[in-house]
């Protein structure tokens, strides 16, 4: 009924929306998401020939080629065959008018019915819409900003149209009203086509079947919603679903590095994107539909970075690591839980090279990892104990630096100047006295960086800590955790954090897996795995961290 | 339905009070006006009947005359007592004795006043009217040719000074191309009578209307432009388009109405402004309104008699800002119900 197709938008010299392409059926509910300045609105607007912009491409509706209509046949449309719903803002609403009077107008504006039977359907739009009758006669100063939005609702509703976009329907809404409103679109979207633009992902995911991320004015990603959130395939789309506080997510709120920079060639995304290549500077990528996804991505979006197929190691006829297959992508936190003697020490050494696994391969980017070199410079490892990772004759700068000396990479004043670097992202100090201190005369917790700058220095693709904190004080931990997050954030890293403390997983990892017994006997999305343990040792696993939990918590009231 | 009450009833209460603060700044606005005007002639130094009539007036009085106005103020008597007869003599529509026109001032004034009513009335309505629909047409054309050209003749319309507009007009019009009356209200010893009368006053109050018109248009114009792109920037203009109304209903009823309420505060505050301009093109045209009263009274220092014109003045300045801030209730909602 809806199919755009190239859909660019212009002001002036900037362009806002970038080839757009949307097929909608009716029944169909498709919510466009993304930043402000994404071209959201713009968008919604430009389908409703309001943009004020100049308008390429083909957007055809009901067999009607929008963009050839004259005005005066498209101002019959809008809100007769089509109609939208702003944002309750302050003066969405004439302040002049009535709620009933602003109705009426929508209704009189299509129908020349009489005075009686004009008022007779707003005032029945008004109760359908859950506005109490005390509250026909006001003026939209004198209403709540729910019930505003009530009235913007009526209004979109009036003529029964089959294409109803929504455009941030129920920001600056207090959470109860929200839920109202929210309640009151679900049946207002269904039998009809549905656009529901916003920023608000839970909002998204309520109202919509497919959703489309907007970025710079291009699809990034698109595909069924809940698949986009359960699973981020495009690296724009995981940012946008990590800085989104949702109650399905576990992980800490991270952003996404940079802002919208308009106006740039290439793929809009990428002085953002962690794992950009040459060519994505150079060449806008073209959507491609790969199992039901639509995503604009050089690299067919986020790569695999690490993969383990089907490994396996036996002690003496002990499987100490069976059949274990993992993917860990570019730029995301992998958790591996287990008690001690699941086998998740034995992989990681297996990942590292220093066990060779009796079967099974693992691939690095791709390709089968060598163990040489170039794979030490793309991952690195950090332990519990710092000391195993820094020798006891060293200074700090000395110990940072080591691995490029070992690798022989870069002058004398190259290897200082990136230990620096590396050290200041570690947020350590960078003063010649700190510089020759050894590691006895160090805290846990700056022992602890230390690694982590040692780590860092080699720019690793992947870091593998295990169990990085579990040695340190709580506060120190937290920041050592958060330092690890915003490396992430900045630099893309990922992380396989291995771990016993499922409730400490719970906060860092966008994914957990869970070992028992050398196997993996469950893998998801973490608050997917949190919320609903499949597998028996992860419910008691889960269940044990909220007793300790609240343990604790009563022990700390009773004192 | 019971939860509602209570609210209804206190935003009642709220309105009444507001409403009644609202009317006592008029009362007291009237009151300090009718009291300067008693007070100052005579805090003046000297007897107060010098100060009221001015010297030149007793010179050509007689001792009879002169008694009869001590008595007929009160000015032998105590303050209070004169305050009394001042106000009574007020309320009885007596504004004193007009030694030039040797007659009350009330009779005098009322002689002018309604040709100013005429001439003022007209011009408001028109230079509103026209101003506001103007202002409408031209800012929802912003940055069309005709919004230019309109822009431009209005600020040049309203640089100039009012009686400026009534020479030119009469120079052009009255003198070389004698289309027009060069004075007066109406022709003298004509005799004209029912349509004849209305065309010959048409006649004689083209030229004064035009120029006041004209000199008044231009800020009304200005400011409505103004109001306009404010709220063409509204999001309810956006509402209303995507609710598919046509062209028209968008400009007034939605961002033509909303852009009244600036333009009608400040008519309001514009009429002082519009009454001395038609003082001053009264004097051009000699057209016998209030304003050439006043000029003459001026120069004859007819003091009861200015102060007489002041008064009246002052009293039309007062009514209008009633009626404004009544209308401004009218359209706005906001104000309406936070009264
Ligand atoms: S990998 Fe390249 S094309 Fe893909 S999102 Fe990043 S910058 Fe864009």
């Amino acid at each position: 009924m809806l199919e755009i197709s190239g859909l660019r938008a212009r002001y002036g010299e900037h362009e806002v929306l970038r080839g757009i392409d949307l097929m909608l059926e009716k029944g169909d509910s498709l919510a466009v998401v993304g930043e402000s300045g994404a071209g959201k609105t713009t968008l919604g607007l430009s389908i409703m020939r309001l943009a004020g912009a100049r308008l390429e491409g083909n957007m055809v509706f009901d067999g009607m080629n929008l963009l050839e209509l004259s005005d005066e046949e498209m101002r019959r449309l809008r809100g007769d065959r089509m109609a939208m719903v702003f944002q309750n803002v302050e003066d969405a609403l004439d302040p002049v008018y009535t709620a009933e009077e602003q109705v009426c107008e929508a209704i009189a504006a299509h129908n020349k019915w009489s005075r009686e039977r004009i008022r007779e359907r707003a005032r029945a739009l008004l109760t359908a819409v859950g506005l109490d009758e005390m509250r026909y006669q006001l003026y939209p100063h004198q209403m709540s900003g729910g019930e505003r939005q009530r009235v913007l609702i009526a209004m979109a509703l009036a003529n029964d149209p089959d294409l109803l976009i929504l455009d941030e329907p129920t920001a600056s809404l207090d959470a109860l009203t929200k839920a109202d409103i929210v309640e009151l679109l679900r049946s207002a979207t269904s039998d009809r086509i549905s656009i529901i633009i916003t920023h608000d992902i839970s909002l998204a995911s309520a109202l919509s079947k497919r959703m489309a991320v907007l970025y710079s004015g291009m699809i990034m990603e698109m595909g069924r919603t809940a698949d986009l959130i359960r699973e981020p395939k495009h690296p724009y789309t995981r940012g946008l679903l990590r800085s989104f506080p949702s109650m399905n997510t576990t992980k800490d709120l991270q952003g996404i590095p940079g802002r919208t920079i308009p106006r740039i060639g290439g793929c809009p995304f990428h002085p953002r994107c962690t794992q950009r290549i040459e060519i994505c500077a150079r060449e806008v990528p073209r959507p491609e539909e790969l199992n039901g996804r639509l995503i604009a991505c050089h690299r067919g979006g986020i790569v695999p970075l690490l993969e383990i197929r089907d490994v396996c190691k036996f002690f003496s006829s002990f499987p100490a690591v069976s059949h274990v297959s993992l993917t860990l992508y570019e730029g995301e936190t992998l958790a591996l839980v287990g008690e001690s003697g699941s086998g998740k020490t034995t992989l990681a050494k297996i990942i590292m090279g220093l066990i060779e696994p009796d079967s099974g391969e693992i691939l690095l980017e791709g390709e089968r990892a060598r163990w040489d070199a170039g794979f030490y410079r793309r991952v690195q490892m950090i332990f519990q104990n710092p000391k195993e990772s820094i020798s006891h004759r060293l200074n700090v700068l000395q110990a940072v630096r080591e691995p490029l000396d070992v690798q022989r990479i870069g002058s004398e004043e190259e290897r200082v100047a990136r230990a620096m670097k590396a050290l200041e992202s570690a947020e350590l100090s960078t003063d010649p006295e700190f510089l020759r201190k050894y590691p006895h005369q160090l805290s846990g917790g700056e022992a602890q960086r230390v690694a982590i700058a040692r780590a860092l220095v080699m720019h690793p693709k992947l870091l593998i800590a295990d169990e990085p904190t579990s040695a340190l004080d709580p506060s120190v931990q937290a920041k050592i955790l958060r330092l690890l997050m915003d490396l992430q954030e900045r630099m893309g890293l990922s992380i396989l954090f291995i771990t016993h403390d499922i409730a400490l997983a719970r906060k860092v990892s966008d994914r957990i897996a869970v070992m028992l017994r050398g196997s993996i006997v469950e893998e998801g999305p973490s608050g997917e795995v949190l919320r609903e343990p499949a597998h028996q040792y992860t419910a008691s696993l889960v269940e044990c961290a909220s007793i300790c939990t609240r343990m604790a918590w009563e022990t700390h009231v009773l004192d | 339905m019971a939860i509602h009450m209570p609210i209804l009833i206190r935003r009642c209460d709220a309105v009444i009070k507001m409403d009644l603060i609202w009317l006592s700044n008029y009362a007291i606005s009237f009151l300090l006006i009718l009291i300067l005007n008693f007070v100052l002639p005579r805090m003046m130094p000297g007897d107060p009947l010098h100060a009221i009539y001015g010297e030149e007036a007793l010179i050509s009085m007689t001792p009879e005359m002169e008694a009869e106005i001590i008595k007929r103020f009160a000015l032998d008597q105590p303050w209070h007592a004169q305050l009394i007869t001042y106000i009574t003599a007020l309320l009885s529509g007596d504004l004193g004795y007009s030694y030039y026109y040797r007659t009350g001032v009330t009779d005098v004034i009322l002689g002018f006043l309604p040709w100013t009513l005429l001439l003022t009335g007209l011009a408001f309505v028109i230079s509103s009217s026209a101003g506001v629909i103007l202002g409408i047409e031209s800012g929802y054309r912003r940055g069309s040719k005709l919004d230019g050209c309109m822009l431009s003749g209005m600020m040049f319309l309203g640089g100039m000074p009012d009686f400026f507009i009534g020479i030119v007009l009469l120079l052009l019009f009255g003198v070389t191309l004698g289309w027009a009356p060069l004075g007066g209200a109406v022709s003298p010893y004509a005799g004209h009578e029912g349509i004849d009368l209305v065309l010959d006053i048409a006649h004689h109050l083209v030229l004064p209307l035009i120029s006041l018109v004209l000199v008044q248009i231009a800020p009304t114009y200005l400011l409505t432009r103004n109001a306009m792109l404010n709220t063409l920037r509204a999001r309810f203009i956006m509402t209303a388009k995507a609710t598919g109304l046509g062209e028209g209903a968008i400009r007034y009823r939605h961002a033509g109405r909303n852009s009244l309420l600036p333009v009608v505060t400040a008519m309001g505050m514009r009429v002082p402004n519009m009454i001395t301009g038609t003082l001053f093109l009264e004097i051009v045209f000699s057209y016998p309104g209030v304003g050439t009263l006043l000029n003459t009274a001026l120069s004859a220092r007819d003091y009861p008699l200015i102060q007489g014109v002041l008064l009246i003045v002052t009293v039309t300045v007062l009514t209008t800002n009633f009626l404004v801030d009544m209308t401004y209730v009218r359209l706005d909602p906001r104000v309406r119900y936070a009264r």
